[in-house]
């Protein structure tokens, strides 16, 4: 996969003006970015881009930025003419901001009938909800995650992951190059909109189906599955340390039997999956004495060589740290400005992205305000100046 | 979501699907949508997700599971046994006059049927294979095998849901399979552009777990740059870190519960004068995020008294348009199908097919003005087969 890799990356060529904030959006156009696509985010000059935790450095690396005030007439009319020489314009504000910048598609089709278009907001542009605030954690519990999620039926749980955010980047990505495509047929750009509350709900699309076609009413059951036993997360030697679980048939469980070594599970009923659902408190309890003394990656290694999946609990320092991570090359160190060297995960479609060794660090806010104006625009520098006097943009 | 007359962007693409389950199928389904036509083969007792539930009505049948006609959408459905030589040289005929090549072959696979990531490729220039497995063609685990909450656990989802000091738990479903699905065509989609620019295609490989790992907002961060472990904190968020805070939070109403993304500053300041304690802005004991995240229980036990016995939907309306606080209702599932925003965008569509009858499926996330997905019902086993290989 690394011969012949292009040095610009699949998408050289594309132009992606960038509004996002937060994760839905930045986790989308970072893989653009990865990719070759010139991503070029638009960063209001008063909010700082990179901070201490590192949020934002992880999301916006392969980005140029541009610090640029939209509600001064002149930081719009920049951004209007950056949008006619754009592929696409992305944001994930709530619906009435770009209404109020006047900076709605139908505006930014009259500079640029080409443009693809998409709205990230929480709920959808239309509908009763559509000028709600939302945030991940609010996207995921309305499409049904933590009405599935928990120990009992006592306490719904949420992801922990504001899982609306990630489920509707990897949505965008997809789309707005299928929209794309269609604009090379019909020569017309389009409007998209993603709703993040709609997206973790076309991840569970079989219990919508079965509920509406015989009401199937799935409970809140911890890691209970109804066609695998065991099934679970069992508590390790060390702090906090676990591993997960999953026999998927009679083999399987034969296998997880020897490697435990325990005859009162030998018995002949266990090889029947409805007799191990039947003892499955039981069976876990025997489980959880084993594995109590054991190492979560031994354990792992001996049962998964044995034909059972098993798998580590990862924290985020074994994460860090996975083998098989490592070996794969899947992390990029890169050498921050201001923090020095930190560790990201890297890309996880493993085409012809530019190579790592080639990546730019996240860009502070207006760290490409310059380049975009006079190359891109061809503004003079006493234009730059004005510009900066006014406040209109930031050079940094 | 009608027949339209105008073209898809996809029309005139042929897609192979080898791939099983979820993952591929639910990338397939994306491009069958947009007009592709997508020839799915299935191995004679069929793809293994037509036999995992739930089902549909009360049969359990090879036709009736909700997985399968979920994500197999619009697509042909051929039988091919690639073990046999027969059903191989079939394949590789099919593959070599296609645009797409969708296949899960982990490295065990490729040994069995002797096929190397250049196979197809090499014989098919412009083909675009993807290839999606559990952790890749590389690496200590690449033999490995693995169900949703192996991913999760080995992706570093699992850790980070449920209670503190309890056992983590695993999302529902399959969600390591349908993000995979999701990064498989955003996969698909790059590596047509660049073949629209060049004619060639290439080979891309996606793991479930790089998946994963790639899809965590902050989580690794607070170890490279604070030093911290992220813990799992059930409904609450952090309790150290730049991340600590206190507003994402979930609270009983009458008819349900409620969750609350209060996440920035303002929103925290319009939290405090909606349930009455304005005095809290100036109280040093609320001062910073980690003081507020401390203080969760009380915090919590007060917003309670707030929502008194008022319904999730009486509070939703007052925290949003009033108070200007992200809150939305916990759904179960068949609210999910009843809720009145997801309605109003049309999210879920009724598709009818000839054994099971009508059925309720989400559609897309996305809303698009030019080009209107479409979504046929799922094929029944072998149905194609004539159509595609005589």
């Amino acid at each position: 996969m690394d011969t012949a890799k292009k040095p610009n990356g699949s998408l050289s060529g594309l132009r992606v003006l960038d509004l996002t904030r937060v994760w839905a959006g930045p986790l989308a156009t970072r893989i653009y970015g990865d990719y070759g696509a010139e991503v070029i985010k638009i960063s209001d000059p008063r909010v700082p881009l990179v901070t201490e935790n590192g949020l934002n450095s992880k999301l916006n690396r392969n980005k140029k930025n541009i610090g640029l005030r939209l509600d001064k007439s002149e930081g719009r009319n920049i951004f209007l003419e950056l949008t006619s020489i754009s592929d696409v314009v992305i944001e994930n504000f709530r619906p009435r901001v770009m209404r109020n910048l006047d900076l709605t598609y139908e505006i930014l089709i009259q500079t640029n009938p080409h443009l693809i278009m998409c709205s990230m907001p929480g709920f959808g542009l239309e509908g009763p909800y559509a000028e709600y605030p939302a945030f991940g954690t609010t996207a995921e519990a309305l499409a049904g995650i933590p009405g599935l999620t928990g120990y009992d039926s006592s306490l719904p749980i949420s992801s922990g992951m504001a899982y609306g955010d990630p489920v509707s980047g990897l949505n965008a990505v997809g789309i707005l190059l299928t929209a794309l495509r269609q604009r090379n047929i019909t020569g017309k750009g389009q409007f998209v909109d993603i709703a993040l509350a709609a997206s973790p709900a076309c991840n569970l699309g079989e219990f919508f189906g079965a509920s509406s076609s015989n009401g199937y009413k799935p409970e809140i059951n911890g890691n209970k599955s109804i066609q695998y036993c065991p099934h679970g997360a069992y508590k390790t030697k060390g702090d906090d340390e676990w591993i997960a679980v999953s026999v998927i048939d009679e083999t399987a469980w034969c296998a997880l039997v020897d490697v435990i070594g325990d005859t009162d599970l030998k018995s002949e009923k266990y090889l029947l999956l409805g007799n191990r659902k039947k003892d499955e408190s039981f069976i876990d309890g025997r489980l959880s004495a084993w594995f109590e003394s054991q190492e979560s990656s031994d354990a792992m290694i001996q049962l998964q060589n044995s034909g059972v999946s098993a798998g580590i609990v990862s924290n985020n320092r074994q994460l860090l740290s996975d083998p098989h991570l490592n070996e794969r090359g899947f992390f990029v160190d890169m050498d921050e400005p201001r923090f020095g060297v930190k560790r990201y995960d890297g890309q996880s479609i493993l085409g012809n992205f530019v190579d790592k060794s080639n990546w730019t660090t996240t860009r502070d806010v207006g760290e490409s305000s310059k380049e975009i104006l006079v190359e891109l625009l061809g503004y003079t520098n006493a234009d730059c100046k004005k510009l900066e006097q006014e406040e209109t943009v930031l050079f940094q | 979501m009608r027949r339209t007359k105008t073209s898809l962007p996809l029309e005139g693409l042929k897609v192979i699907e080898i791939a099983q389950g979820i993952a591929g199928p639910h990338c397939g389904r994306l491009l069958a949508a947009f007009g592709a036509e997508v020839i799915k083969i299935e191995p004679p007792r069929g793809d293994w997700s037509r036999i995992v539930g739930p089902f549909l009505q009360d049969d359990e049948n090879i036709e009736s599971s909700a997985t399968y006609q979920y994500n197999n959408s619009g697509k042909k459905s051929v039988v091919l046994d690639i073990a046999t030589s027969k059903g191989m040289t079939a394949f590789k005929e099919l593959v070599s006059t296609s645009d797409i090549l969708l296949e899960d072959w982990d490295l065990s696979d490729r040994e069995l049927l002797q096929i190397s990531n250049n196979s197809f490729t090499d014989s098919n220039s412009s083909l675009i294979e993807i290839s999606l497995t559990p952790f890749g063609l590389s690496g200590p685990y690449s033999k490995f095998t693995s169900t949703p909450i192996i991913q999760l656990a080995l992706g570093g989802y699992l850790y980070l849901t449920g209670l503190p000091e309890k056992e983590p738990l695993m999302l529902p479903g399959h969600q390591p399979d349908y993000l995979t699905g999701l990064n498989g065509n955003g996969a698909v989609q790059i590596a047509l552009w660049e073949r629209d620019q060049t004619g060639k295609g290439q080979f891309v490989e996606i793991a479930m777990m790089e998946t994963l790992a790639t899809l965590h907002q902050f989580t690794m961060e607070m170890e490279t740059y604070e030093g911290y472990v992220r813990n799992r904190n059930g409904n609450l968020w952090q309790r150290e870190s730049a991340f600590s805070n206190y507003g994402i939070t979930t609270i009983e109403c009458s008819d349900g519960h409620l969750c609350f993304g209060i996440s920035t500053e303002d929103q925290w300041e319009r939290l405090c004068v909606m349930i009455g304690k304005s005095e809290f802005l100036e109280d040093p004991q609320y001062a910073t995020r980690a003081k507020r995240r401390n203080n969760a229980t009380y915090l919590d036990s007060l917003l309670k008294e707030w929502v008194g016995a008022r319904t999730r939907e009486e509070v939703m309306v007052e925290a949003s348009e009033i108070w200007g606080l992200p809150t939305a209702p916990v759904l179960g599932v068949s609210e999910v199908l009843e809720d009145p925003q997801f309605r109003h965008r049309g999210l879920f569509v009724e598709i009818e097919h000839p054994v099971t009858g009508k059925t309720t499926f989400p559609s897309f996330s996305f809303k698009t003005q030019d080009m209107i997905p479409v979504l046929n019902r799922a094929p029944l086993l072998g149905e194609h087969n004539k159509e595609v290989l005589i």
